[in-house]
């Protein structure tokens, strides 16, 4: 019981003095969901950049991918008296809760990465959303094999006309594996070109199981049938290109070689189309996303206007990052 | 009885050169006949298949007295103790004819690449499971010996390198310093097995959560911050990717280096296994812990080395993975310890210690390779893979336990 | 009716290779003791598994109270009333006495257990045959006797109308075997019928009212104790009938005496606990053969097994040829020329999934090894030649231990200490639950290796062995020494006084 008494006294002293410290200064308290993943690393770079440029004060913490720590980050920022929130939802169907703290203490939040449904945002008037449509890595996936595939008619393998082509997907039932998955073929067909898929298979966002996955199809289906692999994402892709190079496809001959895509833009990936061994890759803004996240919550923090921060908003409620193609050479 | 035997004996010499002789035939008949689409290397599978049976024959019959194999049992006592080999059989049959290009040599080649890391694994766990226990850290081990070796391999050009100052040094240095780190757990998982008789479920379980955290650790240092280890050396990558006797004749894939590298290594583990003191102190052990003590047996030695040995084999078996795949995470190996297990017991090396043989665990791996291979080449979802690998590892247990318990 | 309540005609089993039972019949009336006898191996465990369930016979017939059954499960033969006490129990140790009574059968309501019940039936069974134990104490902490006791109250609850002894007096003290014999007599003249299985033909002559004698897997015939004229079978015919053979020597003669030099020099050794031995100090002679007598729980077995190594001492000294002996480890014990036969055969002896082979050459592996690489046909050659001058009946090496029946465990057993040339041998219980031919073959064991300058500590609860074969008795009693008896001094009652010396206030001291 004492003890349990120390640790909130504990407590209370560290928030009183950082609540009271530069009254003026806009705090900013971001939740991440998880500090270890690479891809939110470089959104807290990006954010740590921008709030120093814009002056504000930016306090960040680790949520360790449990919904309930996040909740009690939360509350401690707001007991801390920051000026806007950005959250970054452990689970993004739990942020109703995180929504109605926020609006009981008149705080605005922002979203980012993971996106709360809509009728959550709409339950308060001070809640945005900042991230990137995922529907769109697909899209752009798919579109990176459609120029491929009319800019180099040998890359039709059968000449039927049509996109003979293998699915490597990520975990089951994962959203981005959804979308990623149908908007991909849809891009295809809109340009033009009538996709066939002629295997899928799920290997869980991992090099290893896509690697052993894809040696199967090279087995069974044979690389000279496969006219493009598109991956979920860039390990799979990886994968999917050592499995070739082991059937000696993609290692430079032009007569051997099948058009691989993923989405991420990992340094591996950009390693492996400076070679030639993958053709692209789709780049989920990270920089720009934290970017405008940061410029948002200052200027909600601050009374200022949110259609003078460079980026569109729509709807009044969300800022969409487009994502971006990235292919041979054109390393960021 | 002996004219049963030799009976057996005839079955299969004629049986096999009846086999080999259609091989043989098929070979020259395929071209003509416009079946090289159709059957692909069956001829030379038939060849290799008739000669191993004809020479089985051959030499079973040389030494008459020890084989009674077949003969004097029953033929239904024969199905149920082969009851997992003949359902890879029949599905191997099945995946030949819905689809034809299983009948390569590549595919044969490609599956046995495939059991190869499984194998070193299965070999390490054995131990463990030969002592009545098991080891759970051994994917953990997987990944961290694939990080570790990866992270100090990578080019000079590559953009994220994991130490970016790092000279290009031999890749021994990085696979030794691999394989000391797993071998470092392994004695932690030793000492506690052996110092304080905690059981080897509860000590690797707490080994394993260790390995993770100290690999996602290692992993995530900058300036790496857990980005996907890539841009590795070829010449690591060859130990992994090599190639042996590619193209002796035209259209020969080569013949992964990974198959000789387990083969050499399951020789040394029977060697070990049969043939020194610390082998039979396993059998021991694991048979019968007070006797070995009681014996004189160091038993506090004796596990110490073996989960030392494993985490040997587990680290190898990291450094060959991350080679082959030219890259790491720390996600590498996650549940390999499980197939590994389920492969060993399939290949009849019992739970409860004191019983298990080499053979018998490269059939294991075999078994499940080819069905897991076979399943995906013919597009078995993969929840369905699940549901048969687990009704496999039923099915197999129960018949080996009944055929302890037949008496 | 035929007037038996068990009948058993022409049981035939075969093993891969071995004919285990070859046409036995076995007829026990209500209200009997029926003594089995023959050598180990003879197939007296097999017939009782086949009556048991646990195996299924080949051929034959099994008649209860006239009427054909097939039991294929021992839940079936204890449904028909039969219950089966093991030699080696195996109580689940970390319940209650009680529970393990009613294991299987607690009484109580749609899956509730009603402990009160339960523990008013356990008490009131105890009571009943004077076992005066705790309903609620644990089952491990009791010794074997008792754990005995309860076996048999648990099939008196059961309503068994026979009861299958096994070896039930190989770890009992005398007064504990009386106590046993007590309730016997109270149960078949309740009409319950007994299958005693024994090596000790006194124990049989005294309690039993026919014996039936296998040979070989054979049934050789089944005789009244006493017959119609009043005479007692004696111990020379039913050494006959089991052995095929006249056996008129129970000991081999001992030539020679033991030298005065001193191998091992015990002084003062306790153990760290106080109920277990304290304060033992002996020496022991080149050439002797020393043997430890006292009741079950003199802590003798306790007193060996620190000597080797397996436990710890907290005080004394131990000097071997003069030189400071510490018991660091079994594997130092070892180097150091000890060797212990223990007396937990199965527990702590055999490795039963291994052959013949591996068991025999375990604790000597160094000498067949050169950098931890063991040279297989040595081993062979060793452990055939040892195993066949100790007359190891086995098919080959391959053959797997626990095939093997007792005896020839045993004698696998003492190869193995053998082949590590030890100065000092340690035998606990060398021949229990062996058969008379095998005895004397160990018996001769032991007297070839006195002759080879070794020196032997011998344990032994079966008072003619020890008076047999010992040069000296140690009795201990309590965990303390209570006396030296030397040969030609000792006889039974002087060797019972001094192991009761603490213990005549207690019941069941063990």
């Amino acid at each position: 019981m004492r003890k349990l008494f120390l640790i909130l006294l504990t407590f209370l002293l560290i928030f009183s003095f950082t609540a009271f410290a530069n009254a003026d200064e806009i705090k900013i308290g971001a939740c991440i969901y998880r500090f270890n993943d690479a891809f939110m690393l470089r959104f807290r770079n990006a954010m740590g950049d921008e709030a120093a440029k814009l002056g504000a004060k930016i306090e960040m913490a680790d949520g360790r991918d449990d919904q309930t720590t996040q909740n009690e980050q939360i509350e401690n920022f707001i007991a801390e008296g920051v000026n806007v929130l950005i959250i970054n939802p452990v689970d993004r169907m739990a942020s109703q809760p995180v929504i109605d703290k926020a609006k009981s203490a008149g705080i605005p939040v922002v979203f980012i990465n993971r996106e709360p449904a809509s009728e959550m945002l709409d339950s308060y008037e001070k809640a945005y959303y900042v991230g990137a449509k995922a529907e769109e890595s697909g899209i752009e996936a798919g579109e990176l094999i459609a120029e491929y595939f009319k800019s180099h008619p040998e890359a039709d393998k059968n000449h039927d006309g049509k996109l003979q082509f293998v699915m490597l997907k990520g975990q089951n039932g994962h959203q981005d594996m959804i979308l990623r998955s149908k908007y991909s073929v849809e891009a295809i067909k809109n340009a033009g070109i009538e996709p066939v898929e002629i295997a899928s298979a799920i290997a869980n966002w991992d090099k290893l199981q896509a690697m052993n996955i894809m040696n199967g199809f090279a087995m069974s289906i044979g690389p000279e049938n496969i006219e493009a692999v598109i991956a979920n994402n860039d390990e799979m892709a990886l994968g999917a290109v050592e499995a070739l190079k082991n059937s000696d496809y993609n290692k430079g001959d032009k007569d051997f070689y099948i058009p691989v895509v993923g989405v991420d833009a990992n340094a591996s990936a950009l390693d492996a189309m400076d070679k030639g061994e993958m053709l692209g890759t789709v780049l989920n803004d990270a920089d720009n996303q934290g970017k405008a996240a940061v410029r948002l919550a200052n200027a909600l923090a601050s009374g200022g206007d949110v259609k003078s921060i460079g980026y569109e908003v729509t709807d009044n409620k969300y800022i969409w990052i487009p994502y971006q193609k990235v292919t041979r050479g054109e390393k960021k | 009885m002996a004219e049963n035997v030799s009976k057996t004996k005839k079955l299969f010499t004629v049986g096999g050169l009846v086999v080999l002789a259609l091989g043989i035939i098929l070979y020259f008949a395929k071209e003509p006949l416009g079946l090289n689409r159709k059957i692909y290397d069956l001829p030379v599978f038939l060849i290799l298949i008739g000669l191993g049976f004809a020479l089985k024959g051959f030499m079973s019959k040389a030494k008459s007295e020890d084989d009674l194999d077949l003969g004097s049992k029953s033929f239904g006592e024969f199905l149920t103790n082969n009851a997992i080999l003949l359902a890879m059989l029949v599905l191997v049959v099945v995946i030949c004819i819905l689809q034809p290009r299983f009948m390569q040599i590549r595919v044969a080649l490609d599956i046995l690449t495939q059991s190869s890391t499984k194998l070193i694994m299965a070999l390490g766990i054995c131990f463990a499971l030969l002592i009545a226990g098991t080891d759970l850290s051994a994917g953990r081990m997987v990944g961290l010996s694939a990080v570790i070796s990866a992270s100090m391999m990578q080019t000079a050009t590559y953009a994220n390198r994991f130490f970016p100052d790092l000279p290009q040094v031999s890749i021994w240095i990085p696979i030794a310093a691999a394989v000391l780190a797993c071998m470092l757990f392994g004695a932690l998982n030793g000492f506690l097995v052996a110092k304080y008789e905690m059981h080897p479920f509860i000590a690797t379980l707490a080994t394993q959560v260790i390995i993770y955290g100290a690999c996602s650790l290692y992993f995530d240092m900058p300036p790496n911050n857990s980005q996907p280890i890539g841009g590795i050396r070829p010449d690591f990558a060859q130990i992994g990717q090599m190639r042996l006797f590619q193209g002796i004749y035209p259209g020969f894939p080569g013949i992964s280096i990974l198959i000789p590298i387990s083969l050499v290594i399951c020789v040394i583990i029977w060697f070990v296994l049969n043939k020194t003191v610390f082998g039979k102190n396993v059998y021991a052990i694991g048979g019968n812990r007070e006797a070995a003590v009681v014996a004189g047996i160091n038993v506090f030695r004796n596990i110490m080395f073996i989960f030392i040995l494993a985490s040997f084999l587990y680290g190898i078996a990291g450094v060959l993975e991350a080679a082959r795949t030219a890259g790491a995470t720390n996600n590498y190996g996650n549940g390999y310890e499980t197939d590994a297990i389920a492969a060993c017991v399939v290949g009849g090396v019992s739970m409860s210690g004191g019983i298990g043989k080499v053979g018998g665990i490269v059939m294991g791996v075999l078994i499940f390779t080819v069905i897991q291979y076979g399943l995906q080449f013919i597009n078995v979802s993969p929840m369905w893979q699940q549901v048969i690998k687990g009704v496999i590892i039923a099915v197999a247990v129960a018949i080996d336990l009944t055929k302890y318990r037949r008496k | 009716m035929s007037g038996f309540l068990l009948e058993m005609k022409n049981i035939t089993k075969t093993f891969p290779g071995v004919k285990a039972l070859d046409n036995v019949n076995l007829n026990v009336r209500a209200g009997t003791v029926h003594a089995l006898m023959g050598e180990n191996g003879a197939g007296k465990s097999t017939l009782m598994k086949c009556l048991f369930g646990i195996y299924n016979p080949d051929g034959g017939e099994i008649f209860l109270e006239g009427k054909k059954v097939n039991i294929h499960s021992a839940r079936q033969a204890m449904d028909q009333g039969i219950a089966m006490v093991h030699q080696e129990l195996h109580p689940i140790r970390f319940r209650s006495v009680m529970e393990n009574v009613y294991l299987g059968r607690f009484p109580g309501h749609m899956g509730v257990v009603d402990h009160k019940s339960m523990y008013d039936k356990t008490k009131a069974l105890f009571e009943d045959l004077e076992l005066d134990v705790d309903p609620l104490a644990l089952a491990g902490e009791q010794s074997a006797a008792i754990l005995q006791m309860m076996e048999i109250a648990r099939a008196v609850d059961m309503k068994a109308k026979i009861i299958i002894l096994d070896e039930p007096t190989s770890s009992l003290s005398d007064r504990e075997v009386e106590h046993l014999f007590k309730i016997i007599n109270r149960l078949r003249a309740q009409g319950v019928a007994f299958i005693y299985i024994s090596h000790k033909m006194k124990e049989i002559l005294e309690i039993s009212d026919e014996v039936t004698i296998m040979r070989d897997g054979q049934y050789v015939g089944t005789w009244p104790v006493t017959d119609d004229k009043g005479e007692k079978l004696t111990i020379d015919f039913i050494i006959k009938q089991m052995v095929g053979r006249e056996m008129t020597n129970q000991f081999p003669p001992r030539e020679g005496k033991p030298s005065d030099e001193v191998v091992l020099k015990v002084e003062h050794v306790s153990s760290p606990l106080k109920k277990s031995f304290q304060d033992v100090s002996f020496e022991l002679h080149k050439q002797e053969i020393l043997g430890i007598g006292g009741l079950v729980g003199a802590q003798r077995t306790e007193f060996v097994e620190a000597l080797f190594g397996l436990r710890g001492i907290a005080s004394g000294e131990i000097y071997l040829n003069n030189a400071k002996y510490t018991n660091k480890n079994p594997g130092y014990a070892k180097s150091k020329g000890l060797a212990l036969l223990t007396e937990e055969r199965r527990a702590t002896g055999i490795f039963g999934i291994l052959p013949i082979l591996e068991n025999t050459v375990i604790a000597n592996q160094k000498n067949y090894a050169s950098l931890g690489i063991l040279n297989e046909k040595r081993m062979r050659i060793d452990a055939g030649e040892e195993c066949k001058k100790l007359n190891v009946k086995t098919p080959s090496l391959q053959t797997l231990i626990q095939n093997l029946s007792g005896g020839n465990q045993q004698k696998v057993l003492i190869a193995r200490w053998l082949l590590t040339n030890s100065d000092i041998l340690i035998l606990d219980e060398p021949t229990r639950g062996i058969d008379v031919g095998a005895k004397y073959e160990i018996y001769n064991i032991m007297l070839e290796q006195i002759s080879l300058g070794r020196s032997i500590i011998m344990i032994s609860s079966e008072m003619p062995e020890l008076m047999g074969m010992s040069d000296r008795i140690m009795v201990m009693c309590e965990g303390r020494v209570t006396g030296f008896l030397n040969k030609g001094e000792y006889t039974q009652e002087k060797i019972m006084a001094l192991a009761t010396q603490f213990a005549g206030h207690k019941e069941n001291a063990a």
